[in-house]
């Protein structure tokens, strides 16, 4: 499933680590201002009162002091801060911004929906072992930060989101430059290339790109493939348990129509979706005729069908990233159900969301001819 | 005295008899109520046409999985019901769909409107906790007694507008000792006599009692106060503000669930709240750090100043809040500071103008002086 990018591509150097790989993340960054290399870092940082971290674009360097590579939670998708900033054009700012590999992979798949541009914009990833569900850290913050620091020292999943913890991409290089802290000895990390980009910022900063990343390799790879049997097992759960339409229904009952998931999903970028638009708003009469017709419909009706909806409008682009389900009031388990679905959908067309920003939307590939085993398989 | 019917049967049957002989008549050819959708105790609004389907209704469950003035507004936007319907909802549901029609986002033609007074709904999380069945026995017991129940949506445990105000008939639950053998509804319009006028039943002059009404009243703002000194606390100053609303992450759930909200495409979702890049450059120039995305606390400050006179302290908004800000607390406070001054209860009276409505250019110069 996962293409690396090409071998002349991905290279990488082993930096040392003087006191915490968070304190050397920082001081790269800082570098990289004092050369000019960037303006700015979009980056995450915690909220003064402690219980939740937010993206700041930062320009002041002191500001980095405070900068967190990689937070226990994902409040916001970092593709949503990249859009908020680059929606309406490039800007002349040289930003790094500093994310998880999935928010990485949503804004590949936000270039190609033309909601971001990050021409000026270097993408950089860094090996995640999850987030936490985000009422757990908020209920306790400063338990949940030792969790998690224990978390990722021993790439325990168990207190992850639940899609966390069959995400197989986890280290997935999608942006410019990569962070790895698998596979390395204890005082030292991986910074991997991976586009002309990458391998130029490194060039200014005098990091010279001959390190040997064999080990990170090796433990990307035994990790996705562990990951990628747990995900094939948990999704096959899941389809036996949703699987028919009244286990599909039952599952969605719950919803209480808030579409806080829409609304956190980084690939659901319509203004106005079209489940809140004036084509489901309908006269008194035709609710009436569908009531009579069963004898009672829930109101409103079509939760269902929002999902369903929701799910052939993004399921290609969807990056498991789990924003959705960590959103949802109802503890519904969206996140999993929607990797499920992207999974196949994604599969057909040999697709993997964010992989490539070389590779078009499968929707723009359409040929007239083609998948005809789908579409004969339910004749 | 107001007239009244009272059905020797425990209430919720009893009103379920009701609803089903006007089905029946042909009086209504809809009942709009709670009702049961699965085994774990989750239930949804919905629209009944058969009185069969009314076996499974439960009018008076203490949950409201959406407000029911969203979803009557939803029913009539594109015109009164071209048939008659019951609608059977809590008094600030009622309230804001009142609010609603006043902003032409619906009607109440047709619609024959039965509410209660209310002990309050538990926050909708207790049904993915699968416990809520666990607590209905001890629910409706305190409602009989005119006592408060515990771990409500804070919203309802600091709520004094339990009674509604124009319902076209009212069920006795506050303090009503006979709930369990004993269906009081209250007829308090001519609508609501003409509705039960064939029901078969005992007729008589009835109104809620107040004494037990204060008693309880006082209890739930005696919580009330406590609720918003609370907030007052933490609330102090924009840094108070960054406080609170620091850990939101921006989803507008919020809106969306919030009755009065009814913009189809929020101020703070427009092209308004977008800005180019050059303006996040300039503003980072001054400041040297921006959150992204921006406005989080002008967004709250936003929308209470769009919706606080109209805020019926339902506590929706802070029900579907994925990282539990106490948003209702906080909007019921900010919306009665901001009624008192208009001296304007929202959906009290549909006559009633809203207050934006009837500006004066010579009026309040104390506040702004």
């Amino acid at each position: 499933m996962i293409k690396p990018a090409a071998s002349s591509e991905k290279k990488g150097a082993v930096l040392s680590i003087k006191t915490t790989i968070q304190d050397s993340i920082r001081n790269l960054l800082k570098k990289g201002m004092d050369q000019g290399v960037f303006d700015a870092v979009l980056i995450p940082m915690r909220v003064p009162a402690g219980d939740s971290f937010s993206y700041v674009l930062i320009k002041d360097k002191s500001l980095l002091n405070n900068a967190v590579a990689l937070p226990p939670i994902m409040s916001v998708q970092g593709a949503k801060a990249v859009s908020s900033v680059t929606r309406l054009g490039n800007g002349t700012m040289k930003i790094a911004a500093v994310m998880r590999p999935c928010e990485i992979r949503a804004t590949i798949e936000l270039t190609k929906l033309d909601q971001v541009h990050v021409e000026n914009m270097t993408l950089i990833s860094i090996d995640c072992p999850g987030v936490m569900p985000i009422l757990d850290f908020i209920r306790e913050p400063e338990k949940a930060i030792k969790l998690f620091e224990n978390a990722t020292k021993s790439w325990d999943d168990t207190i992850m989101r639940p899609v966390c913890q069959i995400c197989d991409k986890s280290s997935m290089i999608a942006g410019d430059l990569h962070i790895g802290t698998l596979g390395t000895k204890k005082d030292a990390f991986f910074i991997i290339s991976n586009s002309k980009k990458g391998k130029d910022t490194l060039e200014k900063l005098d990091i010279p790109l001959n390190g040997n990343i064999d080990s990170w390799q090796i433990k990307v790879k035994e990790n996705a493939e562990e990951k990628q049997k747990k995900r094939k097992k948990t999704h096959k759960d899941l389809k036996t348990k949703i699987g028919h339409l009244d286990n599909l229904l039952d599952t969605f009952s719950q919803c209480i129509n808030c579409h806080n998931c829409m609304r956190v999903c980084p690939v659901c970028y319509c203004r106005l979706c079209y489940f809140d638009s004036d084509k489901v708003k309908h006269p008194s009469g035709e609710y009436l005729r569908r009531a009579k017709e069963k004898g009672s419909i829930r109101f409103l009706p079509d939760t269902t069908l929002f999902h369903m909806g929701r799910m052939m409008h993004m399921s290609l682009s969807c990056v498991s990233c789990g924003s959705c389900e960590d959103a949802c009031p109802m503890s519904i388990p969206v996140a999993q159900i929607f990797s499920m679905v992207a999974d196949e959908t994604q599969g057909l067309f040999d697709y993997v969301a964010g992989r490539s920003s070389g590779e078009p939307l499968p929707l723009k590939t359409y040929k007239k001819d083609e998948l005809h085993e789908v579409e004969d398989a339910h004749d | 005295m107001t007239k009244a019917l009272k059905l020797t049967k425990n209430t919720e049957q009893g009103v379920r008899e009701f609803v089903k002989f006007l089905l029946e008549k042909g009086n209504v050819k809809g009942v709009f109520t709670l009702k049961k959708i699965n085994q774990k105790g989750s239930v949804a609004y919905s629209l009944i046409t058969t009185s069969d389907e009314l076996n499974d209704a439960v009018p008076f469950y203490p949950l409201m999985p959406t407000n029911a003035g969203t979803l009557l507004s939803r029913f009539t936007l594109n015109g009164s019901t071209t048939e008659p319907i019951v609608a059977i909802v809590k008094p600030c549901e009622l309230r804001a769909f009142i609010e609603l029609i006043k902003r032409e986002q619906g009607s109440l033609e047709n619609i024959y409107i039965i509410s209660s007074t209310c002990g309050g709904v538990y926050p909708l999380k207790i049904v993915a906790e699968e416990t809520i069945e666990k607590n209905l026995s001890q629910y409706w017991d305190a409602v009989k007694k005119g006592e408060m129940n515990e771990n409500l949506r804070p919203a309802c445990t600091g709520c004094t507008e339990f009674t509604p105000y124009t319902a076209d008939i009212t069920v006795d639950l506050i303090g009503h000792n006979n709930l369990d053998k004993e269906c009081v509804l209250i007829l308090n319009t001519k609508k609501g006599e003409e509705l039960a006028k064939e029901m078969k039943g005992e007729f008589l002059e009835r109104e809620l009692d107040k004494e037990t009404l204060k008693k309880f009243y006082d209890k739930r703002d005696a919580a009330k106060k406590k609720l918003f000194n609370e907030i007052n606390t933490k609330m102090k100053g924009l840094d108070g503000l960054i406080e609170i609303f620091g850990r939101c992450i921006g989803c507008h759930g919020c809106s969306t669930v919030c009755p009065i909200c009814y913009c189809k495409l929020c101020e703070f979702d427009s092209s308004d709240s977008e800005y180019k890049p050059s303006t996040y450059e300039s503003e980072l120039k001054r400041r040297g750090g921006l959150k992204v995305p921006p406005g989080t606390i002008y967004y709250h400050l936003g929308r209470l100043a769009h919706m606080g006179i109209s805020c019926v302290g339902c506590g929706s908004c802070e029900d579907v809040c994925p990282v539990d800000i106490p948003l209702s607390i906080i909007f019921k406070k900010v919306g009665e500071s901001i009624q008192q001054i208009f001296e304007y209860i929202p959906g009290k009276n549909i006559e009633e103008k809203i207050p934006l409505l009837t500006y004066e250019e010579e009026e309040f110069t104390e506040i702004e002086e």
